[in-house]
């Protein structure tokens, strides 16, 4: 199905290091995928490289969503696809407002080929109702709107800003890159509740992370692991209290008895 | 002076007939003819990084006063405040003028300062009187009428005690295809407690020399906001100053500086302090794209007589091509042992890949990122401009350059 995100023996470096070792994994579309694993084992470069980061070379592989392999793409053509990514550590970016970016961000998905970007740029009005709603569900201060992106933000404000970015822009398919970090109880609470009321037939959301308590919060449907650049084990949410009650060691200790 | 001459074939002689002819007081003409005696006798300053190499002015004519829009609301007169053509002023206000022109910005500093001393023509007098507070701006437009002219303009602000006011200076023409000078001189002198906020652009068309110098004298109390914004002009050697003579003086002083293609920019801002429990802070910002040139040539200078002075310089710059330069050049002089707090840091890179990444995974195409990026790298100097028009004007004059 094309809100699939299929992504097929990739491989991927960083300068001379190889970090991606031919990763095998499909997120069905309407579902949540948790990916675990220990630090290190490539989850995060996993994350840039579905989202475009020019740093990483992929050296082999696929990755499909809508329809085509994405792999040509720039950033923002993936974004207007419908991928998304939640970033670990968001960018601040000093002098622009969080309303104005959130305006040119969605004017950029409704921009059509050939056409007058006036014509398709959101109504001030509808746009500001949408931020004014999206801002309340996500417990934020109307001031927020006016403060530079990301400067000086808490932890919780970021990531609250990141789940306000994926509820205005409606993507099919979210990467959240170890969203619970540096978050509080209730912050996690926020960010969750954020996602969970997106989720849904509409949403295929990849869910990183290192700790199982996000995934109280926010349930999966699927859960594999990540170790040294592969996927390693593929399961349902027993999985994660598994890893959570066990570590990762038995199942290095598995792997290297199995090969 | 009469429109048709050019530099060449001025005189000190002619420059005092004109003056006579004009009907200008005699101080005035007396002034005229030693600046101009020490302009013929300057060689060219040494100023190693404005290349002037270029500017021939002696086949330039000047405009005469013709360059001068100002543009205000004229009911403002009768809470007596003055703004007319400095001309017309020196009828009116002779006094005045004698007593405050040229003791800003010294007229035989150099050869040009000089140059601007004799052969003024333009310029504006703005007088807020005691007591007196105008929120609305007040705006004045020099522009430059034809190639192969020069104009020497001259603003002349006096607030007096517990006045306040808004100013815009404006410099703004179309391209110039051949060379064209200006070189103006800005004084802004403000009595005690009062309040300015003084907004200079420098947004000339190609091939435009620009040649000028600016000082801000404060009085006991007195507090100035100013931004400086430059982005037209082939070459600019602007020479500021805000001189924190008074105690308890402060001033907040943004710069934005764009220069793409082949322009050379080059700003000279130093804060002067003088009085007591001054506070000062200037924060100037930096683009450069192409093969352009800038240079932000900052001083903080703390004299002996000071005690107690709070200041911070800072510059920041933003390539967006690698063939562009900026030097950035802060210097701090402190001549006594009371200083409360001083600083200055000075910042320079390319446009940031992470920044532009996580605007691109929000669909924003690069060049869209980038131009977001610039824009909110000038914000904290375009949003203190007062006029919603001119703001949107000058951001469309900065999108267009990146």
């Amino acid at each position: 199905m094309s809100n699939d995100l299929v992504i097929k023996d990739l491989c991927a470096n960083i300068g001379d290091n190889e970090i991606l070792k031919g990763v095998n994994l499909t997120i069905r579309g309407g579902t949540i995928h948790a990916i675990m694993g220990p630090n290190g084992s490539g989850k995060s470069t996993l994350a840039h490289v579905i989202a475009g980061h020019p740093d990483y070379e992929v050296t082999a592989g696929e990755i499909w969503y809508g329809g085509q392999n994405i792999l040509e793409l720039e950033a923002d053509e993936r974004s207007k696809l419908g991928l998304f990514l939640a970033f670990q550590y968001p960018v601040a970016v000093p002098g622009v407002t969080v309303a104005n970016f959130l305006r040119a961000a969605i004017n950029a998905h409704r921009a059509e080929e050939g056409k007058d970007p006036k014509a398709t740029a959101i109504p001030m009005a509808e746009f500001r109702k949408m931020l004014r709603e999206g801002m309340k569900t996500l417990e934020m201060d109307e001031g927020f709107a006016r403060r530079y992106l990301n400067e000086g933000f808490s932890g919780g404000e970021k990531k609250r800003l990141e789940i306000l970015q994926m509820t205005m822009l409606k993507p099919g398919m979210v990467v959240m890159d170890e969203t619970d970090s540096g978050l509080d109880i209730d912050a996690l609470r926020i960010v969750a509740e954020g996602v969970n009321r997106l989720a849904g037939p509409e949403l295929g959301a990849l869910v990183i992370t290192h700790y199982q308590r996000l995934l109280n919060y926010i349930k999966p449907n699927f859960v594999s692991v990540m170790m040294d650049g592969r996927i390693v084990r593929d399961g349902g949410p027993e999985l994660a209290l598994e890893l959570e009650e066990k570590g990762y060691d038995w199942l290095r200790e598995e792997l290297a008895g199995a090969a | 002076m009469k429109q048709s001459i050019t530099l060449k074939d001025l005189t000190a002689d002619l420059i005092v007939e004109q003056a006579h002819a004009e009907q200008e007081p005699g101080w005035l003409a007396e002034r005229r003819h030693e600046a101009w005696t020490f302009f013929a006798q300057s060689g060219p300053p040494e100023w190693r990084r404005t290349d002037l190499s270029g500017l021939a002015p002696d086949a330039l004519t000047l405009s005469g006063s013709v360059g001068t829009e100002l543009i205000w609301d004229a009911s403002l007169a009768d809470q007596g405040i003055v703004f007319k053509p400095l001309r017309q002023a020196l009828n009116s206000h002779e006094e005045l003028i004698k007593a405050h022109m040229d003791t800003a910005v010294a007229p035989l500093d150099h050869k040009f300062s000089a140059l601007r001393a004799a052969l003024w023509t333009d310029g504006v007098l703005l007088y807020v009187p005691k007591n007196v507070a105008v929120d609305t701006p007040i705006h004045v437009r020099y522009t430059l009428p034809a190639d192969h002219h020069m104009i020497m303009p001259r603003t002349l602000v006096i607030l007096e005690a517990n006045a306040s006011a808004t100013v815009i200076e404006e410099f703004v023409s179309a391209d110039r295809s051949e060379q064209a000078l200006a070189a103006p001189v800005t004084e802004l002198i403000t009595g005690p407690n009062s309040t300015l906020r003084f907004i200079s652009v420098q947004q000339w068309g190609d091939g435009v020399y620009h040649i000028g110098g600016q000082k801000a004298v404060l009085g006991n109390n007195a507090s100035l906001e100013w931004t400086s914004l430059a982005l037209g002009a082939k070459v600019q050697h602007i020479e500021a100053e805000t001189t924190l003579k008074g105690n308890g003086s402060r001033v907040n002083w943004l710069g934005a500086t764009f220069a793409n293609g082949s322009q050379v920019l080059v700003t000279a801002p130093w804060l002067r302090h003088i009085g007591h429990n001054a506070e000062s802070f200037m924060q100037f910002k930096t683009v450069v794209n192409d093969t352009a040139y800038s240079v932000f040539d900052g001083m903080i200078k703390i004299e002996h007589e000071s005690t107690a002075t709070s200041t911070r310089l800072e510059e920041h710059a933003l390539h967006l091509k690698p063939g562009a330069r900026n030097d950035s050049i802060p210097g701090l002089k402190i001549d006594t042992n009371s200083v409360l707090k001083g600083g200055h840091a000075s910042t320079s890179g390319d446009v940031d890949d992470e920044q532009l990444f996580y605007m691109q995974t929000r669909g924003l195409s690069k060049n869209e990122a980038r131009r977001m990026i610039v824009m909110g790298f000038f914000s904290p100097a375009l949003d203190t401009i007062p006029v919603e028009a001119l703001r949107h004007q000058l951001e469309a004059v900065i999108e267009a350059k990146i």
